[in-house]
């Protein structure tokens, strides 16, 4: 990759990012969101007259919300699909990512979708793993399906 | 109302849900730039290149394209004898991750000889290294500063264009 | 001398908060600065609705593994929907937040700002000092696998030579500063040690040891600046920003004499000036000085122009910066015994020169009458220089 400039060959060094690893805890709000996935259960903020989803520390006002279970079913508001990882090796198949919103909240959750069809509007609910392999995470729950 | 804020012990973080780990994979290559090059290929050939600014006419060890005081262009390229003295000296016992070094290693600050330099200056040509053949009691007795020192160079053919070509500065 | 730069609105200080210090808190990044704001709001009896402008700061991306560090943190300090810009100056982060809020409101931009400092250095693995690699200069300094406190090390050893200063008498800046740090309770280090203490602790490298340098830190801290006319409705004792200042010397730093901040004399000189302080010596009343490591508080001292060229360390010892001293120099606890949460530690030493000059200090306060005070944050490759100077 050497280059010519102006008093000869240009080098180069190469470097890696030396941490080992990021550990995130959860933080306080955090910490109770995470027990609800552990049930199944995904949690949202009620400030005022609004459902704030995903749940979060404090209202845009700055007040202390109320937490609240998110109920169904969420709304496909857009998608869409990928056919390569972030190394950009393709997919042995296409994975569809979608913004759902549940009823009458703002905002929403990026998730994976796995529907025959996939549109605007669709209808969906969230699968989640078995109980004993869930960690609290988003990512304990598999993919959104449609409802019946 | 207690102060906001609540400690978690390590182990407890192991049990705690809700967790996330994450371990980046970023590599980058750094381009050494146009004055840079031409000091690591300096060191190569095993030789310690400064570059004078035009108009302050001081000499910089690192080269560079500009002078930062002036923010004018950089002149000639002016090779130094790489003699120098001791400016500071520290010594370290543990590694860049904080682990234990079997052996402790002597760091510090060269100020290099150059032509028009007294020595006294609050700026001068220096570079940034290893010392080797001191002893961790001479450090600690302030007896390396205003040592005069030289670089020990690598063989030949391990040089690679690096500030490592230079395998540290000894006394002589 | 007066002003060097003109002000349209003069600005105080009405109210501050600030989280717990500690080696790994559970709060994430954004509730951290919530809380601080919180407090900081509650204190001046404002509501975010009371807020014009919003200044964060945060000084090391790589500690969270995440970009965009002020957008990250805009939520939790309370930037929604508000005019916010992040500052970053490494280690002098710290009072570049204040100095920052402070030109928004003096400018009549904004006519209430919130600032807000944070850091949470626990994310990075297995320590920190992976992270602060990248502070090192990739092709002439990494390749010689430097840790951080190398070019600490490096200065200390310049300053005890030039200034024939011994390893005891920097060790008292860690004696003081921890036990200052018994009377507060946000602290994450406080101790009775002795000098011998510090002597005994584990040298990393020499000249530093253990009980030399603040522990690595969570924490958040805030403040809430107001020009004038509505300064004066929030509350009965605002506490003035007299002057700030700032300045960045060379990143090459081994090209220069390690043995005198020059550019932290040169933020001071700036801070003064528009203060109106010819003798800062004579003039400030109680100090909080940068103290990442011991030797760092003499040196700021000096930088500060608060005490002669090598004349802090003799100073210290006749006890000049006690609490009952002369001259009070951080009577918080400093970074030493409070953790040091990079840009939160600064916010959280202006905070604590607004608590002093109101006489809210508790347990910690200065005993003798106060006017004038000074803060200052060091950063980078002994680099930045931060300054402001309040008044009551």
């Amino acid at each position: 990759m050497n280059k010519r400039g102006s008093h000869g060959e240009v080098a180069h060094v190469e470097g890696e990012m030396e941490v080992e690893k990021y550990v995130y805890p959860p933080g306080t709000l955090g910490e109770r969101v995470a027990e609800a996935l552990l049930e199944g259960k995904l949690l949202g903020i009620k400030c005022g007259n609004d459902l704030l989803v995903p749940a979060r520390p404090y209202c845009p006002d700055y007040g202390r919300g109320e937490l609240v279970e998110v109920q169904g079913p969420w709304t496909v508001e857009s998608y869409t699909i990928i056919y390569k990882d972030m190394r950009g090796e393709r997919l042995k198949e296409p994975q569809v990512i979608a913004l759902l919103k549940p009823e009458g909240a703002q905002g929403g959750l990026i998730h994976y979708l796995k529907a025959e069809k996939v549109f605007v509007g669709l209808k969906a609910r969230p699968v989640f793993k078995p109980r004993e392999e869930r960690r609290g995470v988003l990512s304990d729950i598999l993919y959104f399906i449609p409802v019946e | 109302m207690g102060i906001p804020g609540r400690y978690v012990k390590e182990e407890e973080l192991k049990r705690m849900a809700g967790v996330i780990e994450y371990k980046p994979t970023a590599k980058y290559a750094y381009s050494a730039g146009q004055a840079l090059s031409v000091f690591l290929k300096g060191l190569r050939e095993g030789k310690i290149v400064g570059r004078t600014c035009n108009s302050c006419r001081r000499i910089m060890v690192p080269p560079r394209e500009f002078c930062e005081y002036c923010h004018s262009p950089a002149g000639e390229w002016v090779e130094l004898p790489g003699t120098g003295r001791v400016e500071t000296a520290s010594v370290s016992y543990i590694s860049a991750r904080r682990a234990k070094l079997r052996e402790p290693e002597v760091v510090a600050i060269i100020r290099l000889d150059a032509p028009g330099y007294r020595g006294d200056e609050p700026d001068f040509p220096g570079i940034f290294h290893r010392l080797c053949g001191v002893t961790e009691e001479e450090v600690k007795g302030g007896k390396v500063f205003g040592a005069r020192v030289r670089p020990r160079w690598r063989p030949e053919g391990e040089r690679r264009g690096s500030i490592t070509d230079i395998e540290c500065f000894e006394r002589w | 001398m007066r002003a060097n730069v003109h002000v349209k609105d003069r600005v105080a200080i009405v109210g501050a908060g600030l989280t717990l210090f500690a080696r790994r808190l559970l709060e994430t990044p954004q509730e951290l600065a919530w809380e601080a704001a919180s407090r900081a709001l509650d204190s001046a009896g404002l509501t975010l609705r009371d807020i014009d402008c919003v200044v964060i700061g945060s000084a090391v991306d790589a500690f969270d593994g995440v970009h965009m560090k002020g957008e990250y943190l805009a939520d939790g300090a309370g930037g929604f929907s508000k005019p916010v810009i992040r500052v970053a100056v490494g280690g002098g982060t710290g009072v570049m937040v204040p100095i920052t809020a402070w030109w928004h409101a003096a400018s009549g931009l904004c006519k209430t700002v919130l600032a807000v400092g944070e850091e949470k250095m626990s994310h990075a693995y297995p320590h920190p000092q992976g992270v602060f690699a990248y502070i090192w200069h990739p092709i002439l300094e990494r390749p010689l696998g430097p840790n951080l406190i190398w070019i600490f090390a490096l200065e200390m050893a310049k300053y005890m030579h030039e200034c024939r200063v011994s390893k005891e008498d920097i060790a008292l800046v860690s004696v003081k500063n921890k036990r200052n740090a018994l009377d507060n309770p946000h602290a994450q280090a406080p101790a009775n040690i002795t000098v011998e203490d510090v002597l005994k602790s584990e040298t990393l490298v020499w000249p530093v040891q253990l009980l030399d340098i603040s522990p690595v830190s969570d924490g958040a801290a805030a403040l809430v600046l107001a020009r004038e006319s509505v300064a004066r409705k929030i509350t009965d004792t605002p506490v003035w920003v007299e002057g700030v200042g700032f300045a960045l010397d060379s990143s090459f730093w081994y090209n220069r004499d390690l043995s005198y901040p020059r550019y932290v004399e040169q933020a001071a000189r700036m801070a003064y000036k528009m203060a109106g302080i010819e003798r800062p010596w004579k003039e400030i009343d109680v100090a909080e000085p940068h103290d990442p490591f011991d030797y760092k508080e003499l040196h700021n001292l000096e930088g500060l122009m608060l005490a002669r060229r090598c004349e802090a360390p003799k100073l210290l010892r006749e006890g000049y910066f006690e609490r009952s001293g002369e001259l009070p120099v951080s009577p918080s606890g400093g970074l030493l015994g409070m953790g040091n949460p990079i840009a939160a530690s600064g916010v959280m030493k202006t905070a604590e020169l607004f608590w002093q000059l109101r006489y809210e200090a508790g347990a910690r306060q200065v005993k003798k009458s106060l006017h004038k005070a000074v803060a200052n944050s060091w950063g980078d490759l002994m680099q930045a220089g931060t300054v402001i100077v309040l008044s009551r």
